[in-house]
């Protein structure tokens, strides 16, 4: 499984990319565990959001799903920061 | 290509208040958002019809106060708003340099928009300014949520705290007042304009609070917010568009000074964070031509716009610098300030008829 991130916008208005390829991770069933509730409770649209707040796309498999701060989800929190911290 | 907040709905005052209310409450952001800012508008314009009424009659006790109600709030690490409260309005200083710099930089807000334009807090009627700090782990972000300031504690490699700079204070806090007045969308160039507007009123209350003339002013957005390694000084410069930052990790300042180099995309709301750089130049262009403090003609022409009732929500560049130019007429008659405004838009390419 195949995890991306993209997350825009923020006072910087400087874009970050990351991307986790779950297949032969240890850790691989708990992130596609947590990626299937990502998508399964995200909307396909992008929400309005707030000025200058973090916007994200999560592309799992080639699907997306999208959130903006300050109301993501905890599963989408979760997943984000672990994609931006650990992912290349 | 996807793009963001892009072409939400916008509700007509038409709708009952009792089911833009329902609709506020939507878990959908793309049906609450537009519906909650509607019943803001709606709120304000109440507000600015009350008040007209208000000031026919001789009752000065509905007068917000002059002086800032602040509360400090920490969410330790967590992204759950508001947090715990730290800090009162007239609490000693915390041990917390974090919460003693959000403290100021909202008063710092607040001072500016008082002595400068008799602006009492983000919605001239007196709101208490709320903040939280410590949001979330190595957050690199502040913002302003439509009603509370958030900040981030940055990574502290890329970016450092983000209640370190005043502007950045004073940047957020302007979402809000332009929240409460022109209400710009935040896309394309009307988000530009927005973004514009808070760095604009970001760095004038940097200049109020050093005391520093138009030539005095370093015109950085972010000055003090990048980590000790990283290659910039600051995230945007108003004198120098283009020139903040460049960096292996952040990349290069992507902001054009002119109209030539105006930038089309669809990322980031259009380029709301680039092509800011455009109306920033201007703004500093009519800043330095007609020296002394920026707040006083060149921020008060472009408060009047922002706040006079005639900028509306889907203004795009030649629509705002057409606005200051009636504003410097207004304000200051056939002087240097029409003029100063005229040769500014005309430099950076955007028709000011």
């Amino acid at each position: 499984m195949r995890i991306q991130v993209r997350r825009t916008g923020g006072f910087a208005g400087i874009e970050r990319r990351a991307e986790v390829d779950t297949s032969g991770r240890p850790d691989a069933a708990e992130w596609q565990a947590l990626a299937e509730r990502v998508l399964a409770s995200g909307r396909g649209t992008p929400p309005a959001g707030v000025p200058d707040g973090f916007r994200y796309e999560i592309t799992v498999d080639g699907r997306t799903v999208y959130a903006a701060d300050p109301r993501l989800t905890e599963e989408q929190r979760q997943l984000v920061s672990r994609v931006l911290k650990e992912g290349a | 290509m996807t793009t963001n907040g892009g072409s939400e709905p916008v509700f007509c005052t038409i709708v009952p208040p009792h089911v833009l209310d329902r609709l506020a409450q939507h878990e959908d952001d793309a049906i609450a958002g537009p519906a909650r800012r509607t019943l803001e508008q709606d709120a304000l314009h109440r507000t600015r019809r009350r008040i007209t009424a208000v000031r026919g009659a001789a009752a000065p006790s509905g007068t917000p106060s002059d002086k800032p109600d602040r509360t400090i709030y920490d969410a330790e690490g967590a992204e759950t708003l508001p947090g715990k409260k730290v800090h009162a309005e007239n609490d000693q200083p915390a041990q917390d340099a974090t919460v003693n710099r959000a403290h100021a930089g909202l008063g710092a807000t607040f001072e500016l928009y008082l002595k400068a334009y008799n602006r009492h807090s983000i919605d001239d009627a007196g709101l208490p300014l709320i903040a939280t700090v410590h949001y979330g782990e190595k957050y690199d972000n502040a913002f302003w949520n439509g009603e509370q300031m958030v900040f981030g504690d940055g990574d502290g490699e890329l970016f450092l705290d983000f209640t370190i700079p005043v502007d950045v204070i004073g940047h957020e806090l302007t979402h809000g007042v332009t929240q409460y007045t022109a209400n710009l969308e935040y896309y394309g160039q009307s988000g530009a304009l927005n973004e514009s507007v808070s760095d604009v009123f970001g760095t004038l209350i940097k200049q109020y609070a050093l005391g520093q003339t138009a030539d005095q002013a370093d015109w950085l957005i972010g000055a003090g917010l990048l980590g000790p390694n990283v290659h910039g000084e600051a995230l945007r410069s108003m004198k120098a568009p283009g020139t903040a930052y460049d960096d292996p990790n952040l990349g290069k300042d992507p902001q054009p000074a002119t109209m030539e180099h105006y930038v089309r995309t669809s990322r980031d709301n259009g380029g709301v964070h680039i092509n800011s750089g455009i109306p920033n130049h201007a703004f500093y262009l009519v800043a330095t031509a007609l020296g002394g403090n920026a707040w006083e003609r060149a921020g008060q022409i472009w408060y009047n716009v922002l706040t006079g009732g005639d900028l509306k929500p889907e203004a795009q560049f030649a629509d705002f610098a057409t606005l200051t130019v009636k504003a410097a007429r207004e304000r200051y008659g056939a002087g240097d300030e029409i003029q100063a405004v005229q040769k500014a838009w005309a430099q950076v390419g955007v028709p000011a008829t």
